[in-house]
Protein backbone atom coordinates (compact mmCIF):
# COMPACT_ATOMS: atom_id res chain seq x y z
CA UNK A 1 0.00 0.00 0.00
CA UNK A 2 2.88 2.29 0.87
CA UNK A 3 4.77 0.99 -2.19
CA UNK A 4 1.50 2.00 -4.19
CA UNK A 5 1.55 5.51 -2.12
CA UNK A 6 5.03 6.27 -3.39
CA UNK A 7 4.71 4.81 -7.26
CA UNK A 8 1.42 7.48 -7.49
CA UNK A 9 3.29 10.61 -5.94
CA UNK A 10 6.54 9.85 -8.54
CA UNK A 11 4.08 9.82 -11.47
CA UNK A 12 1.95 12.84 -10.45
CA UNK A 13 5.37 14.65 -9.61
CA UNK A 14 6.40 14.22 -13.50
CA UNK A 15 3.19 14.74 -14.52
CA UNK A 16 3.16 18.14 -12.87
CA UNK A 17 7.32 19.16 -13.98
CA UNK A 18 5.71 17.86 -17.67
CA UNK A 19 2.96 20.24 -17.64
CA UNK A 20 5.52 23.30 -15.41
CA UNK A 21 7.72 22.62 -18.14
CA UNK A 22 5.29 23.37 -20.65
CA UNK A 23 3.95 26.45 -19.06
CA UNK A 24 4.65 29.72 -20.56
CA UNK A 25 6.10 27.78 -23.84
CA UNK A 26 4.00 28.86 -27.31
CA UNK A 27 2.03 26.68 -28.74
CA UNK A 28 3.15 25.93 -32.30
CA UNK A 29 -0.05 23.87 -33.47
CA UNK A 30 -1.83 24.67 -36.81
CA UNK A 31 -1.57 24.54 -40.44
CA UNK A 32 1.14 26.63 -42.01
CA UNK A 33 1.27 27.62 -45.19
CA UNK A 34 4.55 28.83 -46.71
CA UNK A 35 4.29 32.67 -47.26
CA UNK A 36 6.71 33.68 -50.24
CA UNK A 37 6.48 37.30 -50.09
CA UNK A 38 7.46 37.11 -46.90
CA UNK A 39 10.28 34.68 -47.22
CA UNK A 40 14.03 34.78 -48.45
CA UNK A 41 13.35 35.12 -51.97
CA UNK A 42 16.08 32.18 -52.22
CA UNK A 43 14.13 29.58 -51.35
CA UNK A 44 11.13 30.64 -53.98
CA UNK A 45 10.78 28.79 -57.67
CA UNK A 46 12.04 25.12 -58.60
CA UNK A 47 15.95 25.07 -56.85
CA UNK A 48 15.98 26.42 -53.29
CA UNK A 49 19.46 26.31 -52.32
CA UNK A 50 17.64 25.50 -48.70
CA UNK A 51 14.41 23.78 -49.05
CA UNK A 52 11.28 24.42 -47.52
CA UNK A 53 7.70 22.74 -47.18
CA UNK A 54 4.95 24.19 -48.79
CA UNK A 55 2.73 23.38 -45.95
CA UNK A 56 3.60 22.26 -42.46
CA UNK A 57 0.99 20.70 -39.73
CA UNK A 58 2.11 20.53 -36.20
CA UNK A 59 0.97 18.90 -33.26
CA UNK A 60 2.71 20.35 -30.16
CA UNK A 61 1.62 18.67 -26.68
CA UNK A 62 3.71 18.80 -23.35
CA UNK A 63 6.13 16.39 -24.61
CA UNK A 64 6.15 15.88 -28.32
CA UNK A 65 6.00 17.48 -31.20
CA UNK A 66 4.72 16.46 -34.46
CA UNK A 67 5.63 17.70 -37.62
CA UNK A 68 3.96 16.92 -41.12
CA UNK A 69 5.84 18.89 -43.84
CA UNK A 70 4.44 18.47 -47.48
CA UNK A 71 4.98 20.30 -50.48
CA UNK A 72 4.54 20.58 -54.55
CA UNK A 73 8.72 19.50 -55.50
CA UNK A 74 9.43 17.14 -52.13
CA UNK A 75 7.94 14.08 -50.95
CA UNK A 76 6.07 14.45 -47.58
CA UNK A 77 7.79 14.07 -44.21
CA UNK A 78 6.79 12.95 -40.86
CA UNK A 79 7.84 13.40 -37.70
CA UNK A 80 7.26 12.77 -34.15
CA UNK A 81 9.48 14.27 -31.68
CA UNK A 82 10.28 14.31 -28.23
CA UNK A 83 10.30 17.65 -26.53
CA UNK A 84 13.53 16.36 -24.22
CA UNK A 85 15.66 16.36 -27.07
CA UNK A 86 16.29 12.60 -27.68
CA UNK A 87 17.13 11.49 -31.00
CA UNK A 88 13.91 10.30 -33.18
CA UNK A 89 14.02 8.73 -36.75
CA UNK A 90 12.35 10.55 -39.27
CA UNK A 91 9.73 9.20 -41.72
CA UNK A 92 11.57 10.33 -44.84
CA UNK A 93 10.79 8.82 -48.63
CA UNK A 94 12.42 5.50 -49.81
CA UNK A 95 15.92 5.93 -50.38
CA UNK A 96 16.72 8.31 -47.79
CA UNK A 97 17.79 7.98 -44.04
CA UNK A 98 16.67 10.60 -41.72
CA UNK A 99 17.39 11.36 -38.09
CA UNK A 100 16.48 14.43 -35.41
CA UNK A 101 15.41 15.83 -32.29
CA UNK A 102 13.73 18.85 -31.29
CA UNK A 103 13.90 20.99 -27.72
CA UNK A 104 13.10 24.34 -26.48
CA UNK A 105 15.51 27.09 -26.25
CA UNK A 106 13.56 29.61 -24.47
CA UNK A 107 10.42 30.24 -26.39
CA UNK A 108 11.59 29.15 -29.91
CA UNK A 109 11.85 25.30 -31.21
CA UNK A 110 14.97 23.93 -32.76
CA UNK A 111 15.19 20.91 -34.69
CA UNK A 112 18.49 19.35 -36.06
CA UNK A 113 18.49 16.63 -38.27
CA UNK A 114 20.48 14.32 -40.35
CA UNK A 115 19.53 13.49 -43.88
CA UNK A 116 21.64 10.93 -45.23
CA UNK A 117 21.05 9.29 -49.04
CA UNK A 118 23.36 7.60 -51.75
CA UNK A 119 24.37 9.53 -54.63
CA UNK A 120 27.45 8.90 -57.29
CA UNK A 121 29.59 10.79 -54.81
CA UNK A 122 28.99 7.99 -52.15
CA UNK A 123 27.08 8.20 -48.90
CA UNK A 124 25.77 12.14 -49.13
CA UNK A 125 24.88 13.30 -45.64
CA UNK A 126 23.13 16.85 -45.78
CA UNK A 127 22.41 18.23 -42.05
CA UNK A 128 19.95 20.72 -41.25
CA UNK A 129 19.33 22.66 -37.97
CA UNK A 130 15.78 25.18 -37.93
CA UNK A 131 15.08 27.78 -35.26
CA UNK A 132 11.59 28.29 -35.35
CA UNK A 133 10.17 31.52 -33.65
CA UNK A 134 6.55 31.94 -33.26
CA UNK A 135 4.48 35.32 -33.49
CA UNK A 136 0.90 35.47 -33.20
CA UNK A 137 -0.04 33.88 -36.51
CA UNK A 138 3.30 34.19 -37.84
CA UNK A 139 5.86 31.44 -37.80
CA UNK A 140 9.67 32.51 -39.04
CA UNK A 141 11.66 29.18 -39.84
CA UNK A 142 15.48 30.11 -40.22
CA UNK A 143 16.89 26.86 -41.48
CA UNK A 144 21.21 26.21 -42.00
CA UNK A 145 21.58 23.32 -44.52
CA UNK A 146 25.15 21.74 -43.96
CA UNK A 147 27.30 19.53 -46.18
CA UNK A 148 30.65 18.77 -46.90
CA UNK A 149 31.71 21.65 -44.90
CA UNK A 150 29.54 24.54 -46.82
CA UNK A 151 26.85 26.23 -45.01
CA UNK A 152 23.61 28.17 -46.31
CA UNK A 153 21.01 29.93 -44.24
CA UNK A 154 17.57 30.88 -45.32
CA UNK A 155 14.50 32.31 -43.98
CA UNK A 156 10.51 31.28 -44.66
CA UNK A 157 7.52 32.51 -43.36
CA UNK A 158 4.78 30.27 -42.51
CA UNK A 159 0.45 32.00 -42.47
CA UNK A 160 -1.78 30.39 -39.63
CA UNK A 161 -4.06 28.57 -41.78
CA UNK A 162 -6.10 26.52 -38.93
CA UNK B 1 1.54 22.18 -103.33
CA UNK B 2 -0.26 19.62 -100.66
CA UNK B 3 3.17 18.16 -100.40
CA UNK B 4 4.52 21.55 -99.52
CA UNK B 5 1.94 22.46 -96.80
CA UNK B 6 1.78 18.68 -95.29
CA UNK B 7 5.76 19.48 -95.73
CA UNK B 8 5.41 22.59 -93.87
CA UNK B 9 3.00 21.36 -91.04
CA UNK B 10 5.76 18.45 -90.12
CA UNK B 11 8.14 21.18 -89.42
CA UNK B 12 6.55 23.15 -87.45
CA UNK B 13 5.62 20.11 -85.12
CA UNK B 14 9.19 19.33 -84.91
CA UNK B 15 10.44 22.70 -84.49
CA UNK B 16 7.86 23.02 -81.46
CA UNK B 17 8.64 20.11 -79.98
CA UNK B 18 12.33 20.24 -79.88
CA UNK B 19 11.80 23.18 -76.75
CA UNK B 20 9.23 21.42 -75.18
CA UNK B 21 11.83 18.16 -74.96
CA UNK B 22 14.20 20.54 -73.41
CA UNK B 23 12.30 22.57 -70.85
CA UNK B 24 10.68 20.49 -68.24
CA UNK B 25 9.67 20.82 -65.01
CA UNK B 26 11.67 20.07 -62.03
CA UNK B 27 9.88 17.20 -60.19
CA UNK B 28 9.92 15.03 -63.03
CA UNK B 29 13.48 14.62 -63.15
CA UNK B 30 14.86 15.96 -59.78
CA UNK B 31 14.20 14.63 -56.39
CA UNK B 32 13.56 18.18 -54.01
CA UNK B 33 14.91 15.66 -50.83
CA UNK B 34 17.95 15.12 -52.43
CA UNK B 35 20.61 18.76 -51.72
CA UNK B 36 23.96 17.92 -53.13
CA UNK B 37 26.96 20.12 -52.98
CA UNK B 38 29.49 19.36 -55.91
CA UNK B 39 33.23 21.06 -56.15
CA UNK B 40 34.97 20.40 -59.16
CA UNK B 41 36.69 21.47 -62.22
CA UNK B 42 34.46 22.87 -65.21
CA UNK B 43 35.40 19.85 -68.24
CA UNK B 44 32.51 21.23 -70.93
CA UNK B 45 29.60 23.61 -71.31
CA UNK B 46 26.37 23.64 -72.75
CA UNK B 47 25.51 27.86 -73.72
CA UNK B 48 22.44 27.41 -74.65
CA UNK B 49 18.41 28.25 -73.78
CA UNK B 50 16.52 27.24 -71.52
CA UNK B 51 19.17 25.96 -69.81
CA UNK B 52 22.91 26.23 -69.60
CA UNK B 53 24.69 22.81 -68.96
CA UNK B 54 28.52 22.77 -66.93
CA UNK B 55 29.91 19.44 -67.38
CA UNK B 56 32.43 19.68 -64.06
CA UNK B 57 34.79 16.64 -62.92
CA UNK B 58 34.19 15.73 -58.95
CA UNK B 59 36.08 13.28 -57.16
CA UNK B 60 33.91 10.89 -55.52
CA UNK B 61 34.70 9.32 -52.04
CA UNK B 62 36.09 6.19 -53.52
CA UNK B 63 38.47 9.03 -55.11
CA UNK B 64 37.01 8.44 -58.94
CA UNK B 65 36.63 11.55 -60.81
CA UNK B 66 33.02 11.37 -62.17
CA UNK B 67 31.92 13.77 -64.78
CA UNK B 68 28.22 15.42 -63.21
CA UNK B 69 26.16 17.27 -65.89
CA UNK B 70 24.42 20.56 -64.24
CA UNK B 71 21.58 22.34 -65.34
CA UNK B 72 21.90 25.89 -64.52
CA UNK B 73 19.61 28.62 -65.89
CA UNK B 74 19.36 29.72 -69.51
CA UNK B 75 22.78 31.28 -71.28
CA UNK B 76 20.48 34.83 -71.33
CA UNK B 77 20.37 34.84 -67.29
CA UNK B 78 23.60 34.14 -67.01
CA UNK B 79 24.91 37.11 -69.73
CA UNK B 80 22.22 39.40 -67.29
CA UNK B 81 24.15 38.43 -64.03
CA UNK B 82 27.60 39.16 -65.58
CA UNK B 83 28.87 35.55 -65.85
CA UNK B 84 30.38 34.78 -69.75
CA UNK B 85 30.83 31.53 -71.25
CA UNK B 86 34.68 31.99 -70.84
CA UNK B 87 34.35 32.44 -67.12
CA UNK B 88 33.55 28.93 -67.00
CA UNK B 89 36.02 26.31 -68.51
CA UNK B 90 38.81 25.19 -66.48
CA UNK B 91 37.90 26.98 -63.58
CA UNK B 92 37.07 25.30 -60.27
CA UNK B 93 33.21 25.88 -59.46
CA UNK B 94 30.77 25.00 -56.41
CA UNK B 95 27.63 23.90 -57.29
CA UNK B 96 24.30 23.85 -54.70
CA UNK B 97 21.69 21.63 -56.51
CA UNK B 98 19.28 18.67 -56.34
CA UNK B 99 20.27 15.09 -57.04
CA UNK B 100 18.45 13.53 -60.50
CA UNK B 101 15.92 10.65 -59.37
CA UNK B 102 17.49 8.30 -62.55
CA UNK B 103 20.80 8.44 -60.03
CA UNK B 104 23.53 9.65 -62.82
CA UNK B 105 25.63 12.42 -61.83
CA UNK B 106 23.57 14.94 -62.81
CA UNK B 107 22.03 18.26 -60.81
CA UNK B 108 19.76 20.86 -61.13
CA UNK B 109 21.89 23.85 -60.03
CA UNK B 110 20.53 26.11 -57.48
CA UNK B 111 23.81 28.12 -57.32
CA UNK B 112 27.27 28.00 -58.03
CA UNK B 113 30.18 30.22 -57.06
CA UNK B 114 33.21 30.20 -59.60
CA UNK B 115 36.27 29.93 -57.12
CA UNK B 116 38.67 31.82 -58.80
CA UNK B 117 36.87 34.88 -60.08
CA UNK B 118 35.22 35.05 -57.03
CA UNK B 119 31.68 35.09 -59.22
CA UNK B 120 28.62 33.63 -57.33
CA UNK B 121 25.22 33.13 -59.16
CA UNK B 122 21.82 32.39 -57.46
CA UNK B 123 18.98 31.13 -59.15
CA UNK B 124 16.68 33.93 -59.06
CA UNK B 125 13.65 31.63 -60.77
CA UNK B 126 10.68 34.00 -58.84
CA UNK B 127 7.96 31.04 -59.56
CA UNK B 128 5.27 30.13 -56.54
CA UNK B 129 5.45 26.41 -55.52
CA UNK B 130 2.85 25.74 -57.29
CA UNK B 131 4.78 23.79 -60.22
Amino acid sequence: MKQAGIVAGVCLALVLQAAALAQGRPDFSGTWRFNQAKSSPNIAGNTPIVPFPSQLVVKQTATEFHVDGSSVRQQPTSAIFKLDGSKVSIKAPSGITETGEAKFEGSNVVITSRRSFTSPLGETVVDFKEVWTLNGNVLTIEKTRSESGDAATEKAVFDKMS
Amino acid sequence: MRLSFAALSVAILVGAAIPVQAHHSFSAVYDGNKPVTLRGKVSKLGWSNPHAHIYVDVVNQKGETVTWEVESASATNLLRAGIRKEDFIGTEVIIKGFLAKDGTPTVNASSFTLVELKKEYTSDEAFPAAR
